[in-house]
């Protein structure tokens, strides 16, 4: 294996400290460009990566062009960074004129110069007294979120924490769930209209989940929407008795924001527990995209990708905000690859369906009426019955970004090829403990011997229009650029640059110290354009991967920070 | 050095009050020792590379310790044993034998303290226990536990210091659904005595 290591960060290690506590004045004095409303707005065309999916749309797109088709085959490693963590990166870069905020599994934070890898500071969250019992996925963290001067981080111990940009401070912090009885917290913050909102995980414990909406200068909280109704609100009727209380509907992925409607979209995960024979009902709103008024969390509409779901079939998915174009009509849509293997595009003005495609082997959500999905109901497992059926709960994809091209109008999808076993088990309710009542094993799709692809759709049309096939799983996000280039990383740690509009490999990394599950991002800083990447396998794959483990059980450990550009 | 001047001092102290060691810690045997040998083998190939070969916690969460068996998660030996019987190793739940499962419930239960008997763990036994799991300080070495491991205080005894909840009061643990298991109470049984559980 070829391990690239432009210049020992082990040597410069000692010398980058000591310039990091030399250097806060010089840090001062280049000053820390304020991140306003205005420019989280129009942070799709700011030269910086300034949120999750650098827009409130989501897109995962920069209208850069330095790198392109044609170019791009010359990046060179600029800089790196190691950590010394061994746990799974899934946290995205995100960049402000030229500060660089990562984050790290347990919930580290390092401020670095985006130019440079200058360390200016670093703020561990500590964990002490925390057990990381109700974690499912891996102890990971998906990155900060921006606002005025302040980075924010949510934890695994379920706080919110607003850190200092330049000194790495602690601003405020304020705990929204105790930790370890069910709920944590692995997602980067959105920040939208002075509010920073988070979601809690906890789908496998038996939590009630929720959307939480803090004041971004003092923490205070402004709104919490529960994504398990109570008797009495709409979609109480729903659950047994009682049994919402601990219904899961976590909503572990960041969220997107409309402006033209005014709403904000975050995506609900799985019902607990997993055996659906236990709670009869639709089980709302599990598996589901709510459409919700910014200012009160309010829900406008709600769209059920999984009705009654047995399967776990988080519907988490970024929801990416688009038009496109189908059958002739013209729709402002919200677009995801759904983790019950089919690809949906949705109204956005009233939550109806446009269409919704396979994109992977999808049994057990077996098609539509009047747009609404129907289950084949064979494949629900009971305590007697083992099913077999596809996507695995692991899904057609996980939670790994997409991103939308408006240029060549595709989507590009990372994928899993994967079927399992399902069969129910005895479960009981205990805070702490997990609440599945299932068995299951992941095992290939019996017509496709790869475990991943990354795959583009065709916007318009739902079809697909290249695919990227690969033996190892695909578990990183995607990305793309106006210089016609879609990145994203490999599992065995290479970061690619694909042709957007035919697929064609148009430069792999040298094999990076690590496999990849993270997105990649992209800034401009006096000119030059930057492609980073963190490098760190886990996530959920190794843990949960069934049959798939075996075959990424030797991939490396360590999490390693890539900075790439042209020379 | 402090430290162990301090342990010995307690030690003393511990014995002069008649508590003796192991006593204290009132962990009852459950499990014998060539059922833990044989558990550390199967944790090992099945569960360290989640958990860690010192049951540390790496991307699953510690199986040791105050943090994993504590006052505050609450969990008796059936709820743990219920759960990975069923539910680990993650990526093949359910997977092994009875046997398999047994077994590594007892090293789980020695490495948190608990002292080997003579009479073996049955899977019967494990999953009616309500044995309070709990940290005794190190395996082998109970003598030095952490007392506030104990689960439940006599009647009148007061909260610990300001802030902290009160323990619950002892009550004689109630026959639960699982029927006709004997109920081990942990803070009555012998240490080293083995105790049946049926
Ligand atoms: C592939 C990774 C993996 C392997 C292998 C694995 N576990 Fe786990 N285990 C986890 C994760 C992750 C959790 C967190 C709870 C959850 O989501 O199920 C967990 C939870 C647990 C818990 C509950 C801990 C608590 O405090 O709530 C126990 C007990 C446990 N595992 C025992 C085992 C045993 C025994 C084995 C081997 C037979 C094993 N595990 C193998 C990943 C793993």
């Amino acid at each position: 294996m070829t391990i690239i290591h432009v210049f020992s960060r082990r040597r410069l290690w000692p010398l980058a400290l000591l310039a990091a506590t030399l250097a806060p004045a010089a840090a001062l004095a280049a000053g820390y460009p304020q991140v306003t409303g205005a420019r989280l707005a129009a942070a799709a065309t700011d030269n910086g990566w300034l949120m999750f999916r650098r827009d409130y749309a989501g897109n995962s797109y920069a209208p850069f062009r330095q790198i392109d088709t044609a170019n791009v085959k010359d990046l060179r490693l600029v800089w790196s960074y190691r950590s010394h963590l061994k746990e799974g990166y899934e946290g995205t870069p995100i960049v402000n004129g030229d500060y660089m905020f990562i984050t790290t599994p347990k919930d580290h934070v390092i401020a670095l110069n985006a130019v440079t890898g200058k360390v200016l500071w670093k703020y561990e969250k500590s964990l002490a007294g925390v057990a990381l019992k109700t974690v499912c996925c891996d102890v990971v963290n998906r990155g900060v979120a921006l606002y005025g001067n302040d980075v924010y981080l949510a934890t695994l111990d379920n706080y919110v924490v607003a850190l200092n940009a330049e000194t790495g401070r602690v601003v405020w912090q304020r705990q929204i769930k105790p930790a370890d009885v069910g709920y944590a917290m692995t997602l980067a913050p959105m920040t939208l209209k002075g509010m920073v909102i988070v979601g809690e995980s906890g789908g496998e414990y038996g939590a009630r989940d929720f959307i939480v909406a803090l004041d971004a200068r003092t923490g205070r909280e402004l709104w919490r929407r529960y994504t398990i109704p109570a008797p009495g609100h709409l979609g109480g009727n729903t659950w047994p008795k009682g049994m919402y209380k601990h219904g899961g509907g976590s909503a572990w992925i960041t969220g997107t924001y409309d402006p033209s409607t005014n709403t904000l979209f975050w995506g609900v995960g799985n019902p607990g527990p997993w055996l659906a024979k236990l709670r009869p009902g639709k089980n709302l709103f599990t598996d589901s995209l709510l459409a919700l008024h910014p200012r009160s969390g309010k829900i406008k509409w709600y769209y059920q990708y999984t009705p009654h779901d047995s399967w776990d079939y988080d519907g988490v998915n970024t929801p990416v905000i688009t038009n496109l174009r189908y059958h002739g009509r013209q729709y402002r849509a919200v677009v995801e690859a759904n983790r019950n293997g089919w690809f949906y595009a949705i109204d956005r003005l009233n939550g109806k369906l446009i269409y919704a495609v396979r994109f992977t082997r999808a049994t057990s959500v077996a098609g539509f009426r009047n747009g609404k999905p129907y289950t084949d109901n064979a494949l629900r497992p009971t305590l007697t019955k083992q099913v077999f059926t596809c996507p695995s709960f692991l899904g057609g994809k996980n939670w790994w970004p997409i991103s939308v091209d408006p240029l060549t109008h595709m989507a590009y999808v990372p994928t899993i090829h994967t079927c399992m076993t399902m069969k129910g088990a005895p479960t009981f309710y205990k805070a702490g403990l997990p609440y599945l009542g299932e068995t299951f094993k992941v095992v290939h799709d019996p017509d496709d011997r790869n475990w991943g692809a990354l795959q583009a759709i065709n916007l318009d049309t739902g079809g697909q229009a290249w695919d990227h096939e690969s033996a190892l799983p695909w578990d990183a996000g995607a990305m793309s650029t106006a210089g016609g280039v879609v990145f994203s990383g490999s599992a065995r740690g290479h970061l690619y640059a694909f042709d957007a509009r035919t697929g064609r490999v148009l430069w792999r990394s040298p094999q990076l110290s690590s496999g990849i599950i993270a997105p990649p991002s992209t800034y401009i800083v006096d000119g030059k354009q930057y492609v980073a990447i963190l490098a760190g396998w886990g996530g959920g794959t190794p843990i949960w991967g069934g049959q798939m483990v075996e075959s990424v059980s030797n991939i490396p450990r360590g999490g390693h920070l890539y900075v790439f550009a042209l020379p | 050095m402090r430290t162990r001047g301090l342990a010995l001092a307690l030690s003393i102290l511990l014995a002069a009050l008649g508590v003796q060691r192991g006593e204290a810690a009132g962990a009852p045997a459950l499990f014998a020792a060539a059922q833990a040998r044989a558990g550390r083998a199967v944790f090992e190939h099945k569960c360290a590379m989640c958990h860690g070969r010192r049951l540390q916690g790496l991307s699953g969460p510690a199986l040791k310790g105050p943090l994993f068996a504590s006052r505050k998660a609450g969990y008796t030996v059936r709820d743990i044993f219920l759960f990975l019987s069923v539910n680990m190793p993650a990526y093949a739940p359910g997977s092994l034998s009875a046997e398999q499962y047994v077994s590594v419930m007892s090293f789980l239960l020695q490495q948190n303290g608990f002292p080997a008997g003579r009479v073996a763990l049955t899977a019967q036994a494990a999953a009616t226990s309500t044995v309070a799991l709990r940290y005794h300080g190190p395996a082998g070495r109970r003598g030095q536990h952490d007392r506030r491991a104990s689960d439940c205080a006599a009647p009148g005894a007061r909260a610990p210091s300001a802030g902290r909840t009160a323990p619950r009061r002892c009550k004689p643990l109630a026959a639960g659904a699982a029927g006709s298991a004997r109920r081990v109470d942990a803070a009555r049984s012998r240490p080293g005595a083995p105790e049946r559980l049926r």
